[in-house]
């Protein structure tokens, strides 16, 4: 079975211009799939907010266009 | 009497004091001339203890630190000079492989201590407790149409927030060239020493450069 391999990080020594380029550690790999975790979750949010935004747009009959009109937006 | 000299009488200022092109007389008290030195080429005349002196203007200006390809999940700037007063970064052309997302930068890979506020697209925006959102909104990843000036001041302060503001560009994912002008702060006393870019978290960079430039 082939090994998972972690995402990959750059780092660069502006002092000694020295670049390494190696699979992220532990640490990085744990912060990581918190992040993922956390934009799996914001996305389905942003995703549950935009339904809702489109079902109130259709039951009101007008248009996001017309709704940013109302709300004083341009 | 010799010619080209003046009488030996009060008053009076002997040429010999003199030697060397270029030198001056000035009063090192009052009625007491005295001799200032040609100074070296690009120094300029200035006052130390209350008499004029040649001295190296303080140089100025940027300096170009270093030029970075962006590459993997995150791209770290590590071991920053701590002899600048201000750092100055160009981030352009920034891609990424898997998702649109915000392009982000992360002083001292601390993501929860910027506060931005700013017009992003017209609109008035506001960011707490976060990374540096360089993209405010998420980002056209296939697009390298984005550019972005940053100045964060005070960088080395170990007693004091670090001011910061960026302006540039950027295409957003829901259609749309994106104008983008914001100012802030680092919130934390600690000197930044390293500055850690990434795509949203989740996503690995295609391409994209960093300059970093260290301010006098």
């Amino acid at each position: 079975m082939a090994k998972l391999t972690r995402p990959m990080v750059r780092i660069h020594n502006v002092e000694t211009d020295e670049i390494i380029d190696r699979e992220m550690n532990d640490a990085e790999f744990a912060q990581y799939e918190a992040n993922k975790a956390a934009q799996a979750t914001a996305q389905a949010e942003a995703e549950a907010k935009a339904t809702a935004k489109a079902a109130l747009l259709t039951r009101l009959g007008i248009t996001a266009e017309e709704a940013q009109l109302l709300l004083g937006g341009n | 009497m010799t010619v080209g000299r003046i009488p030996n009488v009060e008053g009076g200022i002997q040429p010999t004091l003199l030697t060397t092109t270029g030198d001056i007389i000035y009063a090192s008290s009052a009625s007491n001339p005295a001799r200032l030195g040609i100074g070296s080429s690009a120094q300029v005349l200035t006052v130390a203890s209350g008499v004029p002196s040649w001295a190296t203007p303080a140089s100025g200006g940027m300096t170009l630190i270093s030029t970075t390809t962006l590459s993997g999940a995150t791209t770290t700037l590590s071991s920053i000079p701590q002899t600048y007063n201000s750092l100055f970064l160009v981030i352009s052309g920034v891609t990424a492989n898997t998702s649109d997302n915000r392009i982000r930068c992360l002083p001292n890979n601390v993501s929860n201590l910027t506060n931005t506020t700013g017009v992003d697209g017209g609109t008035i925006q506001s960011a707490d407790n976060s990374p540096i959102r360089l993209s405010e909104r998420v980002t056209t990843r296939t697009s390298a149409l984005n550019a972005f000036g940053l100045y964060l001041h005070n960088y080395t302060s170990t007693t004091s927030y670090k001011p910061l503001y960026f302006s540039g560009f950027y295409v957003q994912t829901a259609g749309g060239d994106i104008a983008t002008n914001i100012a802030g702060a680092f919130r934390s006393n600690t000197a930044i020493t390293s500055l850690v870019f990434d795509y949203g978290g989740t996503n690995t960079f295609a391409g994209g450069t960093v300059l970093l430039y260290g301010v006098k």
